[in-house]
């Protein structure tokens, strides 16, 4: 298991942004859906190691990322792009890469070789000198997916990944992340429900920090057989459980 | 070769590399430009008796001069890359304390600089003292409000200090309004800038969401 936590929880003053959420994944895609404000993107920031939980227990990649040099160890083979990717306007794509590589303590004979790869992977190939602040936002997306993956994580976390990207462009990333997911963990979080049932093998559903549902998208669209509201069969699931949770 | 390939090169140095490109988000270039500016302010100002030369009203000027450059250092702490910096490894402390340490020695080796040779009130040495503290009540305001608003602690800090000049204080914790030879005063700026580098280098400024 890549990813084994226990009844985690995370406050923020009075709000538990997450309540005591229990979760086992290993290698493969990970879909995390829910309406704002469920939990999703704290869930995420403390798989990053970028918060700490309030309490509950937590291990990634079989190491425990509380203490410091196993935190260490998690954050070069972790690969994260945040809901709101920050970046210096004035470096190239391949600075910007460049730059989260050798700050992941890449060795330094890989590196080229690492961002080129990364650069590609993405589409962003022929924009690679191109400085950030001349690039649309889908582009950005796609830069910062970049970054994320420089390293080859064994985990990787998204957070809304498909924003600001085109119709066309997230099929790319769809298949970009089924090929990622055999090898690593790669968790998704979404509001787009049609990414998950493309590219995810397992999916939660958070509501009001909790775990409201989890399974394949299969058995999300068997939830919503004959109940729920929505165009396709994922959408009628997803709004069958949050109804069946409502209540 | 791709045209990626190409544009990343061949590139054995990354230590040098990966400080460049640290230094360079924090626009640490535009910064020196902008202590340089602080310098020639301060030498033009002395130049021209902008400052009287002994008492309070001497040492006001100054303050505002050394306030200006440590907010230079203070400002410099912020990250345009926000959680996806901070989700990586150890490297990362140790450039924010680099690129501290350099802006510090940089702020206060230009305002020397500018006021070589010159009559400084209270003393050239004080500039030594006066801007490091400064800068580390800079840093520590980063800390606890973004890189952004760095910026506010040196103010806030310069308007205290400015007043116990004028009513004479004579604690070392404002010690802009002490004497450059009082041990304590010292002690107390060498504290703030301690902390505020071990802050700014182990938890870096706090993510407000407008620093990236």
């Amino acid at each position: 298991m890549n990813i084994e936590i226990t009844d985690l929880t995370r406050r923020f003053g009075r709000t538990r942004a997450v309540d005591g959420v229990d979760l086992r994944t290993g290698t493969g895609v990970f879909g995390l859906l829910g309406p704002n404000g469920a939990g999703k993107t704290s869930l995420l920031r403390m798989l990053a190691t970028v918060i700490p939980p309030s309490s509950g227990s937590m291990r990634l990649l079989d190491l425990d990322p509380a203490r410091h040099g196993p935190r260490r160890e998690i954050r070069r083979r972790l690969g994260y792009l945040p809901q709101n990717l920050g970046y210096y306007p004035g470096f190239t794509v391949v600075e910007f890469v460049e730059y989260f590589a050798l700050l992941k303590e890449m060795p330094p004979r890989e590196v080229p070789r690492a961002v080129a790869a990364a650069v590609e992977r993405v589409g962003l190939g022929d924009r690679a000198k191109a400085k950030l602040r001349t690039l649309s936002g889908g582009m950005l997306r796609r830069a910062g997916i970049a970054q994320a993956i420089v390293n080859e994580p064994r985990l990787l976390l998204f957070d809304e990944p498909t924003a600001g990207l085109d119709p066309e462009q997230r099929v790319e990333f769809r298949s970009l992340l089924r090929e990622l997911g055999r090898t690593s963990t790669v968790v998704v979080s979404t509001h787009l429900v049609e990414d998950v049932g493309a590219a995810c093998a397992e999916v939660a559903l958070m509501h009001q920090g909790r775990i409201a549902f989890q399974g394949t998208p299969d058995e999300l669209v068997a939830r919503g057989a004959g109940h729920g509201t929505g165009d396709a069969p994922l959408e009628r699931g997803y709004s069958a459980v949050l109804a069946a949770v409502r209540v | 070769m791709t045209g990626t390939a190409l544009a990343v090169g061949r590139r054995r140095h990354a230590g040098p590399r990966l400080v460049r490109l640290h230094l360079t988000s924090r626009q640490v270039p535009g910064g020196l430009a902008l202590l340089a500016g602080c310098a020639v302010l301060l030498r033009v100002a002395l130049h021209l008796h902008w400052m009287p030369d002994d008492g309070a009203a001497a040492r006001q000027t100054l303050l505002l001069i050394e306030c200006a450059a440590a907010s230079v250092v203070a400002v410099a702490a912020r990250t345009p890359f926000g959680e996806s910096e901070r989700a990586t490894g150890p490297r990362l402390p140790v450039l924010r304390l680099a690129a501290s340490l350099l802006l510090t020695a940089a702020a206060a080796g230009s305002l020397a600089l500018g006021a070589a040779a010159a009559r400084v009130p209270g003393g050239a040495l004080g500039l030594l003292r006066d801007v490091p503290g400064l800068a580390g009540i800079g840093l520590i305001a980063a800390a606890a409000l973004g890189g952004a608003l760095a910026w506010t602690g040196p103010l806030a800090y310069t308007v205290l200090a400015e007043l116990a000049l004028m009513d004479g204080w004579r604690t070392p914790w404002t010690w802009p309004a002490r004497p450059a030879h009082d041990a304590g005063a010292w002690w107390c700026a060498a504290l703030a800038f301690a902390a505020g580098t071990a802050l700014v280098a182990a938890r870096g400024p706090r993510d407000t969401g407008g620093d990236g």
